[in-house]
């Protein structure tokens, strides 16, 4: 009995991660149709801050989140407005500039941090035994509550606010929403602003379990990608709940068989459900 | 008339260009002794001819290949094992190398027939994720992220393997341009352009796509299984995301959708690297950061940029 629980809870875990860091990718794709690749380097970015603030210069943590997350948010915003805007119409290239982007900010953390891994202590360690039977150490619920509260206010920011309204009549119908006097501009750096603050988190919140590396943004990079087309770019609820798929099969595929198998039976279930539908399971259907 | 005839000059001004690169490219062993500036040039030589294959698939036919190492790591690999457990002779295994990654273009073009735009990019990238993991999973055989060492050599003589590598670009970046300047080439970019008025007008779509993503994976493979010979090793480098990244840059560096331009953008890159070796610690800095320009500045490419630059330049 105890493994079935320790998967459901590592599954959650893990799930909430992807799920924080997909939403983010697919919300800046179905409002503006930017599609970030370097959407998991600022995951590092936020990742590193916290090691930074936290661990070298000893802030208090909520500060340091505080901190990390505002930074990286502007960072994008910056990217934003300076190197998307000018290219947006096109896929290609917004992917292929993200991209460079991403080796960028690499090579900044190298140069800056070294190749090796950073290591930050966990913000809560003590071990929570859950349901009376599962041992698991704090940090991991800890992520696992904030990405679920932080999902929460999302979703009700969205569906709920007046700015919400405008993300997704910009999201609907760009010429539309213009003639509405909303400002398509300064949406599209909002929500640009709200997708770095998503991977800022996670980032933020993995790096006392995984450490900070310089590789971190490809590793998870491929994960990301199959949740986000698996869920449908552009759409929210299809994210969650391919957050959750691809979150529990590789729990379970690493329990039960080992952990590298994890990753590659995700990307074959990712092809296998694109060879029959096209855009994911719930997903915007891609113009080009 | 007029633009007839400016044609037909723009067309000897290429003629030449192509001539004096292709002499300076042969005579180069002539004059650079410095063995380690040759192995340089071979290596541009092998990533001109990715870039190139790459071009095909993504610049001609607008199919945005985002996991070519999937093609280059399927040819490389299978050198590497027939070389390494059964000591097949090079020429064989690199014919074999692209065989192998002209059947992985069937099989991932299949699939990718009905994606579009950016989900075909990710499809393909997560697609040449798979094979990474594969390697690390059966370490044994692969040799894990160390790889196989020990593969033939080619020919141990430099300017031998100098030469072969010419070759190699000769004959893969001939026929690939030689594709992209026939009518197959006109099709493909109809493809890319408008792919209901392709079918509208008779083209049978799904083929010509598929045929690229075989003909595309097939020179990449090659070119790999080259690289295995040449490196007499393989490793998860040639399957790997950056190698995949870097083949996207040189291409769009040099000019998507001309061959010649992705050709000229991994010899740019691959030299500039060199280039900025004095200063060791910024190295990749700079150099990602002067790519992030490029393509901010020269969205089209540097080759296109310059040949219809220059000759308003100078009239």
């Amino acid at each position: 009995m105890n493994i079935f629980w320790e998967i459901l809870v590592y599954g959650a875990v893990q799930s909430s991660v992807y799920a924080l860091l997909a939403t983010g990718f697919s919300l800046i794709f179905g409002v503006a149709g930017v599609v970030n690749l370097s959407h998991t380097a600022l995951y590092m970015i936020g990742a590193y801050l916290i090691y930074t603030l936290f661990s070298m210069l000893q802030f208090p943590l909520t500060l340091a989140v505080f901190f990390s997350v505002v930074i990286v948010a502007a960072i994008a915003l910056f990217i934003q407005h300076f190197i998307i805007r000018p290219l947006i119409d096109s896929h290609y290239s917004v992917m292929i500039i993200t991209t460079s982007l991403a080796l960028f900010f690499q090579q900044v953390i190298i140069t800056f941090y070294g190749p090796a891994d950073r290591n930050v202590k966990g913000f809560y360690e003590e071990k929570v035994a859950l349901f009376g039977v599962v041992d698991i150490d704090g940090q991991r619920l800890l992520t696992l509550g904030v990405a679920a509260v932080v999902i929460i206010l999302l979703w009700f920011f969205i569906n709920k606010t007046k700015f919400g309204k405008a993300i997704l009549a910009v999201s609907q119908n760009r010429e539309a929403a213009l003639f509405m006097g909303i400002e398509v501009k300064r949406i599209y750096l909002l929500v640009m602003g709200i997708s770095a603050a998503l991977a800022a988190i996670a980032g933020a919140f993995i790096v006392p379990t995984l450490g900070a590396r310089p590789h971190m943004w490809e590793t998870v990079l491929p994960r990301v990608f199959a949740v986000v087309v698996l869920g449908g770019l552009g759409s929210m609820e299809g994210t969650l709940l391919a957050a959750l798929i691809i979150g529990y099969i590789e729990v379970l595929v690493s329990f039960s068989i080992s952990s590298y198998f994890g990753e590659i039976i995700a990307l074959i279930i990712i092809l296998l459900i694109l060879s029959f539908r096209p855009s994911g399971l719930m997903g915007k259907r891609a113009e080009v | 008339m007029e633009e007839n005839k400016m044609q037909a000059g723009f067309r000897w001004e290429k003629c030449l260009s192509y001539g004096i690169v292709g002499a300076v490219l042969l005579l180069l062993p002539l004059f650079v002794k410095n063995p380690s500036f040759i192995d340089l040039v071979i290596l541009a030589n092998i990533y001109a001819v990715y870039a190139a294959s790459w071009d095909l698939l993504s610049g001609y036919s607008g199919q945005i290949n985002f996991g070519h190492s999937l093609f280059i790591g399927g040819g490389a690999y299978t050198a590497g094992f027939l070389n390494f457990y059964l000591q097949v002779p090079p020429v064989i295994t690199i014919f074999l190398g692209g065989l192998v990654a002209a059947l992985l273009g069937l099989i991932i073009g299949i699939p990718c027939l009905r994606i579009r735009g950016p989900y075909l990019a990710l499809a393909t990238f997560a697609a040449s994720a798979v094979p990474l993991g594969l390697a690390s999973v059966y370490w044994e055989y692969t040799g894990g992220d160390d790889g196989l060492y020990g593969i033939a050599p080619l020919t141990l003589n430099i300017t031998g393997k100098y030469y072969l590598s010419l070759f190699l670009l000769f004959v893969c970046g001939g026929i690939l341009l030689a594709i992209g300047r026939s009518k197959k080439g006109l099709i493909l970019k109809s493809i890319r352009e408008d792919e209901l008025g392709a079918m509208a007008s008779g083209i049978n779509t799904t083929r010509f796509k598929l045929i690229t993503f075989i003909v595309s994976g097939f020179f990449a493979g090659i070119a790999g299984a080259f690289y295995t010979h040449n490196q007499l090793h393989v490793g998860t480098e040639t399957l790997s995301l950056h190698l995949s990244i870097l083949v996207v840059i040189m291409s769009v560096v040099g000019g998507m959708g001309t061959i010649t331009g992705p050709i000229a953008g991994a010899f740019l890159l691959t030299i500039f690297n060199e280039m900025l070796r004095g200063i060791e610690e910024v190295r990749l800095l700079i150099y990602t950061l002067s790519v992030v320009f490029i393509l901010l500045f020269m969205p089209k490419g540097v080759l296109p940029t310059l040949t219809q630059g220059l000759p308003r330049l100078f009239r």
